[in-house]
């Protein structure tokens, strides 16, 4: 029984130290990110290997309260992120005076197509 | 004793692959260079990195309450994941100053740009008005 034991926490233990070298990667890449949905892309990731970590570590301590705080830690990330992306959306659009929720995606294309063309337009007179 | 070994065998079958989704999703955030592209990755770990690792660990703790506990965390996260991705895709997708173009890989290991049909459509209608109004831009 003792052997099994050893097994057990050094399997897990290398799970752990594999996902945290995941982590400091992903860390890396949400400060590197170019745009912003590049680092919440990276920040929801590394939410979902915190989560991985807690519920092993939950069974490894054989602490009951971990799982709880598990589920909490997922709902929290998931509230981050869908206000993170509120947010940024809103101010976003305001600063730069398109319309207001699904119509700014179309908004956005014709931009970048009265953009193309006035660059066409340009080389042309050139 | 042999059936905790087995018990002990699937459990970290369960946990290994679970990581090894993970690898694949950072190693794809880092390896894509759009955000759109970068979610398609996120989305293998958020999804079946979790279900694999929980999995592992209600393998590992038998069914009780608390494995229980962790398997609403899969069910809430499938829920609350694509979500998630609805969000990211819709904030990329209004403030992306690059959203029409996409990346081609030619054969030769060069990289050309070109427009979506989205845009080209964009262009025409924009011609479109301009021929009608000829006036600038109304906003």
């Amino acid at each position: 029984m003792e052997l099994i034991q050893q097994a057990y926490t050094a399997m897990m233990t290398g799970v752990i130290v594999v996902l945290a070298v995941l982590i400091v990667i992903s860390i890396i890449r949400s400060i590197l990110g170019p745009g912003v949905s590049d680092r919440i892309v990276a920040v929801n990731m590394i939410g979902t290997m915190v989560i991985m970590i807690t519920a092993i570590f939950s069974v490894m301590l054989d602490e009951n309260y971990l799982a709880d705080i598990c589920l909490i830690y997922a709902m929290i990330s998931f509230l981050g992120v869908v206000l993170f992306c509120k947010v940024y959306t809103g101010v976003y659009l305001q600063r730069k005076h398109m319309l207001a929720d699904l119509k700014a995606i179309e908004d956005n294309l014709n931009k970048q197509a009265e953009s193309h063309e006035h660059v066409s337009e340009e080389e042309v007179r050139q | 004793m042999t059936g905790e070994w087995i018990r002990f065998a699937a459990a970290s079958g369960l946990l290994i692959l679970g990581v090894g989704f993970m690898v694949a999703a950072v190693f794809g955030v880092n390896r894509f260079h759009h955000a759109l592209n970068r979610m398609h990755a996120a989305a293998l770990g958020d999804t079946l990195g979790l279900l694999f690792v929980i999995l592992g660990t209600i393998t590992m703790r038998g069914f009780s309450m608390d494995s229980l506990k962790l398997a609403m965390v899969i069910v809430f996260f499938w829920i609350a994941s694509p979500v998630c991705s609805h969000m990211i895709s819709r904030l990329e997708a209004m403030t992306d100053e690059s959203l029409g173009e996409i990346m081609v890989l030619e054969k030769n290991n060069g990289v050309r740009v070109e427009q979506t049909e989205n845009i080209k459509a964009g262009e025409k209608a924009v011609s479109k008005k301009k021929k009608q109004k000829k006036g600038g831009r109304e906003r």
